[in-house]
C-alpha cells in the first residue's frame, strides 16, 4: 500500500446505514450498509447497472434515497436541510464525473476559480493563486488560459479533479474518471490520482482500474443489482472473492 | 416595367414619410418605429422571457404554475385579439388614455416574452444534464448554476433563435395598423389613401422593403447559427453525452 492506511479507530468520513433507492419500482440500492473511514481509499466495483454510480451520487445528494440514513462527517445528508445548508455540504464533497463536465464557455483558470468566488466568496485574487497553484499540482499550468475543447480528454478531467479541489474538500467522489478515455490518457489521471491518496485524502472510487485498485485502495466494494455483495481489503478481494458473483465478476474482467 | 417605375416614383416622392412618418411635426413613424417598437419588443421581451422560463423550469410549483398558464394563454390565442384586448383593458387599468405606440409595445412585450421563454426553455433543457450535476456538485445553488453556468451557455446557442424571433416581431408590428399605431405599414396606408389608384404598387413596395429588411436578418441569423453549431460540435468533442439538439432558429409558431 502506498500510504498511510487509516487505524481502525479512525472516525467514519461516509456512513451507509441502511440505504435503499427505486427507480420507479426498480430498486436500485438494496439496504447498503457500509462505511469509508477518514483518510480511507475505497474502490467500488461491479457489472454495468448494478448501482455504482447511483450509491456514489447519493452522497452528495445528486439522487435522492427512498430509506436510510447516510452521513457525511457526520452530517446527515438526506435529512430535511435548507438548500443553502445543502449547497454548503455539497461544496464539501469533491466530485469527479465520467463525462467531465467542465464549463465549456469558462477557461480552464475559471472554470477551477468560479466555484471559490461564487460560492465561497473568496477574493478574485486569492482565488487565482489557489487555482494556479492546483492547476500545478496536475501538471496543466501551462492551459489556465486554454478552453476545455482545446483540451485532450486526460488534460479535460485532470483539470475536472482540480477544480473540485479547489474548494478544499475532505473527501473526494469519482464515478469511473477514466472511463471515457482513450487507454493512453488513462494513466496520467490515475497517477494525479495517487497522489490524493498518497496525501492522504478520503476517497471514494467507481473504477474498472484493478491494477489502481491494488495499488491504493485499502477497501474494495463488490456491487451487484443494487447490494453490495463483498467488502474486502484489495489482497483478500482479488486473491479469494467470497461471493460467487465476485468470482465471477473478476474472471470476466481477466478474461478481456 | 411601368410597374418598376411607378415604385421608384413612389418611394422617391414619400421616401422620408416612409423612413420616419410625419416626425418631426408629428409622432415618429415609417420604418424607423417598425424597428424600434421591434428592438423595444424584444428588448423587453428578453428579460421577462428569462425570468419565465427560471420559472417554468423552477422547482417550486407556485412559480412553475403561472408561468406555464400564461405561455399557454398567450400561445393559444391570436395576437390580433391580444391587441384588443391590451387596446381595451390598459387605459382602464391605468385610468387614462395611452398612446398606440405603447399599446403595441406592451403587447409585443407579452406575445414575444411567452414565445421567447419557450425559446429560453428548450435553451435550458438542450444542455448536457452533467453541466447542472457539477454546478451543483460544486456546491452552488439552483439560481447561481443556472446563472453562472447554464444561462451563459444556453443564451449563446439561442442567438439564432432570438433573431429570428426578432424578425418575427418586425411582422408583427404591422398589425399595429388597426389601432393607428403610426409604423411603416401604416406610412404605406396613408400614401395608398392619398393616391388612391396606385394599391398594387403601394403595397408591393411595402412587402419588398419587409422583404428586405426580414430576409438580411435570416440570413444573418442561418449564418450564426452555423458558427455556433460548429463551435459546439468542437466543445462537445470527447465528452461522452453531447445534446446536440438546441432551440432550432426560426421557432414556428401555430
Ligand atoms: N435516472 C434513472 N432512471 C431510471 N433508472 C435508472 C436511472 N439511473 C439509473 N437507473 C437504473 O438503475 C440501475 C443502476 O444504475 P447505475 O447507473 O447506478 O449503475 P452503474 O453500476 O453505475 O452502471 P455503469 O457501470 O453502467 O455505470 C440500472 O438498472 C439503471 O438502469
Ligand atoms: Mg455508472
Amino acid at each position: 500500500m502506498s500510504h498511510q492506511a487509516p487505524s481502525n479507530t479512525a472516525a467514519p468520513m461516509i456512513e451507509f446505514i441502511g440505504i435503499n433507492k427505486f427507480y420507479g419500482s426498480l430498486p436500485a440500492l438494496v439496504d447498503v450498509n457500509a462505511e469509508v473511514k477518514k483518510g480511507e481509499v475505497v474502490v467500488v466495483c461491479g457489472p454495468s447497472g448494478s448501482g455504482k454510480s447511483t450509491l456514489i451520487r447519493t452522497v452528495n445528494r445528486l439522487e435522492e434515497i427512498q430509506s436510510g440514513v447516510l452521513r457525511f462527517d457526520g452530517q446527515d445528508v438526506h435529512a430535511k436541510i435548507g438548500s443553502s445548508a445543502m449547497n454548503h455540504l455539497r461544496s464539501r464533497i469533491g466530485f469527479v464525473f465520467q463525462s467531465f463536465n467542465l464549463f465549456p464557455h469558462l477557461s480552464v483558470l475559471d472554470n477551477v476559480m468560479l466555484s471559490p468566488v461564487k460560492v465561497n466568496g473568496i477574493k478574485r485574487s486569492k482565488a487565482r493563486e489557489i487555482a494556479l497553484q492546483l492547476l500545478d499540482r496536475v501538471g496543466l499550468s501551462s492551459k489556465a488560459e486554454n478552453y476545455p475543447a482545446q483540451l485532450s480528454g486526460g488534460q479535460q478531467q485532470r483539470v475536472a479533479i482540480a477544480r473540485a479541489l479547489a474548494m478544499e474538500p475532505p473527501a473526494m467522489l469519482f464515478d469511473e474518471p477514466t472511463s471515457a478515455l482513450d487507454p493512453e490518457m488513462v494513466g496520467e489521471v490515475l497517477s494525479v490520482m495517487r497522489g490524493l491518496a498518497r496525501d492522504g485524502m478520503t476517497m471514494m472510487c467507481v473504477t474498472h482500474e484493478m491494477n489502481f485498485a491494488r495499488d491504493v485502495a485499502d477497501r474494495v466494494w463488490f456491487m451487484d443489482a443494487g447490494r453490495l455483495l463483498e467488502s474486502a481489503p484489495p489482497s483478500a478481494f482479488f486473491g479469494s472473492p467470497q461471493h460467487p458473483r465476485a468470482q465471477r465478476f473478476l474472471s470476466d474482467l481477466r478474461a478481456r | 416595367m411601368t410597374l418598376l417605375f411607378n415604385m421608384i416614383g413612389i418611394v422617391s416622392d414619400n421616401w422620408l414619410l416612409l423612413l420616419v412618418g410625419q416626425f418631426p411635426n408629428g409622432p415618429l413613424g415609417g420604418i424607423a418605429a417598425t424597428l424600434i417598437l421591434s428592438i423595444l419588443g424584444i428588448a423587453l421581451a428578453f428579460p421577462l422571457s428569462v425570468t419565465m422560463a427560471l420559472a417554468r423550469l423552477s422547482p417550486w410549483p407556485v412559480l412553475r404554475w403561472p408561468a406555464t398558464a400564461l405561455v399557454y394563454i398567450v400561445r393559444g390565442v391570436p395576437l390580433l385579439l391580444i391587441i384588443l384586448w391590451v387596446y381595451f383593458l390598459l387605459p382602464l387599468l391605468i385610468g387614462e388614455s395611452v398612446p398606440g405606440f405603447v399599446t403595441m409595445l406592451a403587447t409585443l412585450v407579452i406575445y414575444e416574452g411567452a414565445f421567447l421563454s419557450e425559446i429560453v426553455r428548450a435553451g435550458i433543457t438542450a444542455l448536457p444534464r452533467g453541466q447542472m450535476d457539477a454546478a451543483r456538485a460544486l456546491g452552488h445553488s439552483h439560481l447561481g448554476a443556472m446563472r453562472y453556468v447554464i444561462l451563459p451557455q444556453a443564451l449563446f446557442n439561442m442567438i439564432p433563435s432570438i433573431i429570428s424571433q426578432f424578425v418575427s416581431t418586425i411582422k408583427e408590428t404591422t398589425l399595429g395598423y388597426i389601432i393607428n399605431v403610426p409604423e411603416l405599414t401604416f406610412a404605406a396606408g396613408q400614401i395608398n389613401n392619398r393616391l388612391l389608384t396606385k394599391p398594387f404598387e403601394v403595397y408591393f413596395m411595402l412587402a419588398i422593403i419587409y422583404f428586405i429588411v426580414c430576409w438580411t436578418l435570416t440570413k444573418l441569423a442561418s449564418t450564426l447559427e452555423r458558427r455556433i453549431a460548429a463551435r459546439r460540435a468542437r466543445s462537445m468533442d470527447g465528452v461522452a453525452a453531447p445534446a446536440l439538439a438546441a432551440a432550432p432558429a426560426g421557432a414556428s409558431r401555430t
